[in-house]
């Protein structure tokens, strides 16, 4: 959250607008902090909202408090939303979301402007109605929500929170802990574990706090007799049917029933009947399952009907023999499935990977982030010694929620297989032999300062570091070689402007879209988790249309308007009038989301110069809204290009290959880069195509193993922690690429990680600032768009799947078994599904989005 | 496969459940091997064909290819187990004059909410089927309701008036609920089941009888009672009726008329009263009903 | 205190009940007089009194039970076979679910449930030597060669 360097507003004025976007749960303590600056008492509110940002980055999956607004009250939140736009104190005359004051104001914040008066009065919501200054800074009820306050009385501590919200959120905003199985924060609400039982006055009986709304005045008690009771009541019914196994399960030790039983649970039951026993389902090469363990919660349910799209689990049967199943032998096909193993309150489900390989107590972690799509989830990677062990979602609302793709969650098997821990040179003999780093390093060097610059390329591969393409870049400069290029961003040449190749809405502020159009992109195969984010939307009831050219036979999850999968039909839409056109211009804040794969076509600028048509149009880039799109594919893409590791001026599109090709890690369509006699180097840490190719190998890091930063593809830079050692004699990646250079002649002018990490901010000012996104107003409209004529013609083809198979897009979730197994498997489900007409989900076609019940 | 194993398993325990010479003692095995002693006991109820605790052992949800003993202590019948006529692959539709049914019952209900058909649809569908759902019945429906299939499936294993199973023409429902019971509800079932030579919940080998058992039917002044639903004839003939105040015989003798293809009276089968009036006649109101008292306004 | 009042009165007790030289006799064959140099051992044998024994394990220890005059919960105790360096994990499991009074049966009273994949009882091995350790996998002294060869990664191999 620091200052706008003076560097780079110098280097964008008059360009671009800079808006600092933050990390919404910091949201609230950043509007504390520039508000009590400009209050000029900042003391103890900003020590207390420094508290408030440590806290919030907690690895907790449970966080209970944190997603209070985005899931109960979308719905009221949004007319709040629209009452406080008409309100003439707001800049923003357009509905502003929070997001965007929030950035408004950071904007202006003393070190840029120290003069200036706040773009925006400090709002007296920001400081609760009863006047004192709020003590709990964890407390993530919107300020637009504090305008409708109500009073509740928990314990006898009075809290203040919205209308609508249930006794449970006053308990947790009041700091009391309320023991609860079934409900989560993101899910809907049941009221079926009953644990969640308190005491409010005049009620006769115990309440289900989860389901409860609180009334103006009440008086909640949770540490009476009658609570204890209830809830030791309701804890020996639970344990009736659970089997005493917590020491084979895996879920032993961080239990949700465990714990509670720990503390609500008896040393003996009163049962003495049999336990009933229930039948193990298959859901699949991800998801173990004892369902005898099963307490019955439905959060697996909820999660696959609500968020993941994929109704395949239900409740089955009634009473004593209720259970959770599918009913008939089937996989569960969604992407986002191994979220339930975190939901699992139980040891019901649980992880086949992870099954008897560790105790979660024996594991260390660091906090890393997911290179496994362009997305860059927060993750947790969890380790035994020198082993990864599991990874799993760590918890940040502006990117991945709490939520983690199978991919990125399950492919740490790839970690351990396939690795080069040697360096390899490819001898007279046509095999690659065993060598030393000397050996290998000497090697490539000769190859590279034997021909001239123009001779050699240089192609960064899916899973590459903004530090090592730093030090690729700087390489090449050194060598005079200009062509650089970007594995699985092919297509894209000119970095020049940011925003053409930035999610420039956000992920998080996607939400606030109401129209979307989904250009040539297969979200659910690219973007398991935008697509989450999109569902969603759709299911609050902001996001009401949403179109897609691209693909056929995309099964989205959410009801959507196929138009055609040519681009053809994408230039239908550029009129204006009719069907969705009518929709987009009519939407107040609509949104285009271009796939990367698009820009991959011949016909790239043509489509773009399309896309542009419909943007102005529709008028997708307002004032305080950029909703025009490109949706990166790898983790490397977004640094790569914001470190304008693109093709210099003098390379000719058509050359042939490169004599001497060095490969960071690229793996795939190497036929485009690499000649019959190319050289190839290969630097990465599996051996796949490249390394089959290559004629140096040269073994690198891969993401677990290096402090390395990654740019996702809203441009939000943010930085992985090693966990475990490298394998064998392998290095960090930019220490070789600086070794390397020291041998070739050209040496590096950096010695430290921190000293490339000065050199990549002096290229690229943004990479310094770790989670934070900086937006700007100009989009991809304004660069040169191409001229009708020189764009050239739209073809005919489809468009095609950008990411074919989801399981397997790099070169680790390639060496991964448990991705391998995920491949067939569910491959083969989804040809029983079309062949079987499966229904997952509700027959959207045929209702209207608008017609659907509340939910 | 794991299905196969359970079962196969339990068959070795009821097989060495059974040998008495082999039945160690019960209490002290509990306390070493809890789960194996649960299918041993599982299997010894089932062994005797009057373990009757009255819980979750209703109809047609049993015929559904187990034996009986998984019903207390195992969740295994809410399961579709893959049999010939019972698949992915076999197919069903509703006969034209039932799509009409259809058309006609969903339009009791708003468009976005036809999903409120399910239990009509899946009922229509059960007495079309000789009273039972095949899969592909409940994908039919789900079809037809834009619904996902598990939320079909959900439902029919909720109720356990939807036979996911092969069962006879004619239901047997005898009613176990507690007026019934002491009205000797127990000696009808056992008359049955003496008759039949079936046990609850199973089917007899000419396919015409199936013994269910069923919660109180609300004719609780004619108990005992028995319902029967009458699949012999599709949707068009279905029947469900009631047959009340009954003795262990005449519940044989409608059986046996039953099995002749006739049409036996429902109704008291062994008192001359008619439904639920007193037997001989009514016992009160037997005058003229009094007029209402008025005062006379004029005497005020 | 206490503890010797006890003792003194279960020694007048018995040689009251059998004369002073069968007292003597018995406590010598009994294990009394060893008892005296071990603290541990004195106490189960003097400070709890005669027990009744209840039966004896495959390794020669020795399960007593005193059910009258004695706190429950403490009524049943065993004597183990090696008087000099006794290891609680020498009890079978078949004996520990009666001393820890999980179960009132005794191995001999009970037919055995022994299912296809349990192990037979050995107690701790530690100190015993490398062979009979445990090692993680990797380990240089890991049991089988397999283990021993396990690497945490897999190399690449190039073809």
């Amino acid at each position: 959250m620091g200052p706008l360097s003076g560097a780079l507003s110098g280097h964008l004025r008059g360009q671009l607008a800079l808006i600092n976007r933050s990390k919404s749960k910091d949201a609230c303590s950043l509007l504390y902090r520039s508000v009590s600056s400009f209050c000029g008492d900042s003391a103890p509110t900003d020590e207390q909202a420094d508290e408030g940002v440590g806290g919030s980055r907690q690895p907790s999956i449970e966080s209970s408090t944190t997603n209070l607004a985005s899931t109960k009250s979308v719905q009221q939140r949004r007319s709040l939303l629209e009452k406080l736009a008409s309100d003439s104190t707001f800049v923003g005359a357009s509905v502003a979301s929070r997001r965007q004051q929030v950035r408004r104001n950071s904007t202006a914040s003393p070190a840029t402007a120290p003069q200036s008066p706040p773009t925006v009065p400090p709002s007296t919501s920001t400081v609760a109605p009863t006047g004192r200054v709020p003590v709990k800074l964890h407390s993530i009820i919107p300020d637009e929500l504090k305008k409708d306050m109500i009073e509740v009385f928990v314990d006898g501590q009075a809290v203040n929170l919205p209308k609508g919200m249930t006794v449970l959120q006053a308990c947790d905003e009041a700091g009391v802990d309320i023991p609860r199985f079934c409900y989560h924060p993101r899910l809907s609400i049941a009221g079926n574990c009953r644990m969640c039982l308190v005491e409010v006055e005049k009620s006769p009986k115990p309440v289900a706090s989860c389901a409860m709304p609180a009334m103006p005045g009440m008086k909640i008690k949770t540490d009476t007799p009658l609570v204890k009771k209830a809830r030791e009541g309701v804890m020996e019914f639970l344990l009736l049917n659970h089997p005493l196994d917590c020491p084979i399960c895996d879920q032993g030790g961080e239990c949700d029933l465990q714990d509670q039983a720990m503390v609500f649970g008896s040393d003996r039951g009163r049962f003495t009947d049999m336990k009933r026993s229930v039948v193990d389902k298959h859901l699949g090469p991800l998801i173990k399952t004892v369902m005898t363990r099963c307490i019955h919660c439905t959060r697996c349910v909820r999660y696959a009907t609500e968020i993941a799209g994929v109704e395949d689990l239900g409740v089955l049967g009634r009473g004593n023999a209720e259970e959770i199943g599918t009913y008939v032998d089937r996989l569960s096909t969604s992407e986002v499935s191994g979220n339930v193993i975190d939901l699992c309150p139980v040891g019901a489900l649980t992880s086949k990977p992870y099954a008897f390989t560790a105790r979660n107590w024996e594991l260390a972690n660091k906090e890393s982030i997911d290179v496994s799509d362009a997305l860059g989830a927060n993750i947790r990677v969890d380790h035994r010694g020198p082993e990864v062990m599991r990874v799993v979602p760590r918890l940040n609302e502006d990117v991945n929620e709490e939520w983690l793709t199978d991919k990125g969650r399950f492919m740490y098997d790839g970690l351990k297989r396939q690795r080069l821990a040697l360096p390899y040179v490819r001898g007279p003999d046509g095999r690659l032999q065993p060598s030393d780093w000397q050996g290998a390093l000497q090697e490539a060097a000769r190859a590279l300062t034997s021909v001239p610059g123009e001779e050699i390329a240089a192609v960064v591969g899916k899973l590459a570091d903004v530090e090592s393409i730093t030090a690729l870049k700087d390489f090449m400069a050194r060598l005079n070689s200009q062509r650089l290029y970007i594995e699985g961003a092919e297509g894209q040449e000119n970095a020049d402007i940011r925003p053409s190749y930035l999610f420039n809405t956000g992920i998080a502020a996607l939400e606030d879209a109401d129209a979307v159009l989904l250009v040539g992109t297969d979200l659910r195969s690219e973007a398991p988790l935008l697509n989450v984010r999109l569902r969603k939307a759709f299911r609050a009831g902001t996001l009401r249309d949403i179109a897609a050219v691209g693909p056929a036979d995309m099964d989205l999850t959410y009801p959507h308007e196929h138009l055609g999968d040519k681009a053809q039909d994408l230039s239908k839409l550029t009129s204006g009038k009719g069907g969705f056109a009518e929709t987009l211009a009519k939407a107040e804040r609509p949104a285009i989301i271009v796939g990367a794969g698009v820009l991959r076509r011949p016909d790239r600028d043509a489509i773009l110069g399309v896309v542009d048509r419909i943007a102005k149009q529709a008028g997708v880039i307002k004032e305080d809204w950029n909703g025009l799109n490109v949706l990166q594919l790898t983790a490397s893409s977004t640094g790569a290009l914001d470190l304008g590791f693109v093709p210099g001026p003098g390379v000719k599109k058509d050359a042939p290959p490169a004599k001497v090709v060095y490969l960071l890690g690229a793996d795939e369509g190497l036929s485009k880069f690499v000649g019959e006699d190319s050289f190839v180097i290969y630097q990465g840490h599996h051996g796949d195509q490249g390394a089959s190719r290559a004629n140096v190998v040269l073994p690198g890091a891969a993401y677990t193993e290096k402090e390395a930063t990654y740019v996702n593809t809203e441009g939000r830079p943010q930085r992985t922690m090693a966990a475990v050692p490298v394998p064998g004699n392998a290095r960090e990646d930019w220490k070789i690429l600086r070794a390397l250079s020291e041998i070739a002649g050209v040496q590096l002018p950096y010695d430290t990680t921190d000293a490339v990490r000065r050199r990549a901010a002096e290229i690229a000012p943004q990479l310094e600032r770790l989670e934070e996104v900086e937006v700007s107003e100009v989009s991809m409209a304004a660069r040169t768009a191409p001229s009708k004529a020189s764009a050239g013609p739209l073809l005919k083809e489809p468009f095609t799947r950008a990411v074919p198979n989801f399981y397997m897009t790099d070169p680790i979730s390639r060496a991964s078994q448990t991705m391998a197994r995920c491949t067939s498997m569910f491959k083969s489900q989804k040809e029983v599904d079309a062949q079987e007409d499966w229904l997952l989900h509700a027959d959207w076609g045929k209702q209207k989005a608008a017609k659907q019940p509340a939910l | 496969m794991w299905r196969l194993l359970v079962k196969h398993s339990a068959e070795a325990v009821t097989r060495v459940a059974t040998s008495p010479a082999q039945l160690p003692c019960n209490r002290t095995l509990s306390s070493l091997v809890p789960i194996v002693q649960d299918r041993i006991v599982t299997a010894i109820s089932a062994a005797s064909p009057y373990h009757s605790d009255g819980d979750c052992s209703c109809s047609g949800s049993g015929s559904n290819g187990f034996s009986a003993s998984f019903k207390k202590y195992s969740t295994l019948s809410n399961l579709h187990k893959d049999t010939p006529d019972n698949n992915l692959k076999t197919s069903f539709d509703f006969t034209p004059a039932n799509y009409k049914k259809i058309e006609e019952i969903l339009s009791h209900y708003p468009a976005n909410y036809k999903q409120s058909a399910v239990i009509p649809l899946l009922d229509l569908a059960q007495q079309q089927n000789e009273g039972w759902l095949p899969v592909a019945a409940m994908n039919k429906i789900a079809k037809i309701l834009g619904m996902p299939y598990i939320r079909v499936y959900e439902v029919a294993t909720f109720y356990t008036m939807f036979n996911r199973g092969k069962i006879g023409r004619y239901h047997l429902l005898v009613c176990g609920t507690t007026p019934c019971m002491l009205r000797g509800s127990r000696e009808i079932e056992a008359a049955l089941i003496e008759h039949l030579g079936i046990a609850r919940g199973e089917t007899s080998k000419d396919g015409l009888f199936t013994i269910g058992e069923m919660e109180c039917m609300g004719s609780c002044v004619n108990a005992p009672m028995i319902a029967v639903a009458d699949y012999s004839a599709g949707s068009e003939g279905y029947s469900y009726h009631y047959y009340e105040d009954l003795t262990p015989d005449s519940v044989v003798a409608i059986v046996e008329a039953l099995r002749k293809g006739e049409k036996p009276k429902a109704g008291p089968q062994t008192t001359d009263r008619i439904r639920s009036a007193p037997e001989g006649g009514p016992k009160t109101l037997l005058s003229e009903p009094k007029p209402p008292k008025f005062r006379d306004l004029s005497q005020v | 205190m206490a503890g010797a009042l006890k003792v003194l009165r279960h020694v007048y007790d018995r040689i009251r009940g059998q004369g002073i030289k069968e007292t003597f006799v018995k406590a010598k064959d009994q294990g009394f007089i060893n008892s005296l140099l071990d603290g541990n051992l004195f106490e189960t044998k003097v400070l709890k009194g005669e027990g009744k024994l209840v039966g004896e394990d495959k390794l020669g220890n020795k399960y007593y039970e005193r059910l009258t005059d004695t706190q429950f919960g403490r009524h049943r105790w065993v004597e183990y076979k090696d008087n000099t360096s006794y290891n609680a994990s020498t009890v079978p499991p078949e004996w520990h679910g009666w001393l820890h009074y999980i179960t009132d049966y005794t191995p001999s009273e009970i037919q055995a449930f022994t299912p296809f994949y349990s192990k037979e009882h050995k107690a701790n091995q530690t100190g015993k030597g490398a062979e009979h350790i445990y090692h993680p996998k990797g380990h240089f002294q890991a049991k089988d060669d397999k283990r021993t060869r396990w690497q945490r990664v897999e190399p690449w191999k190039p073809t």
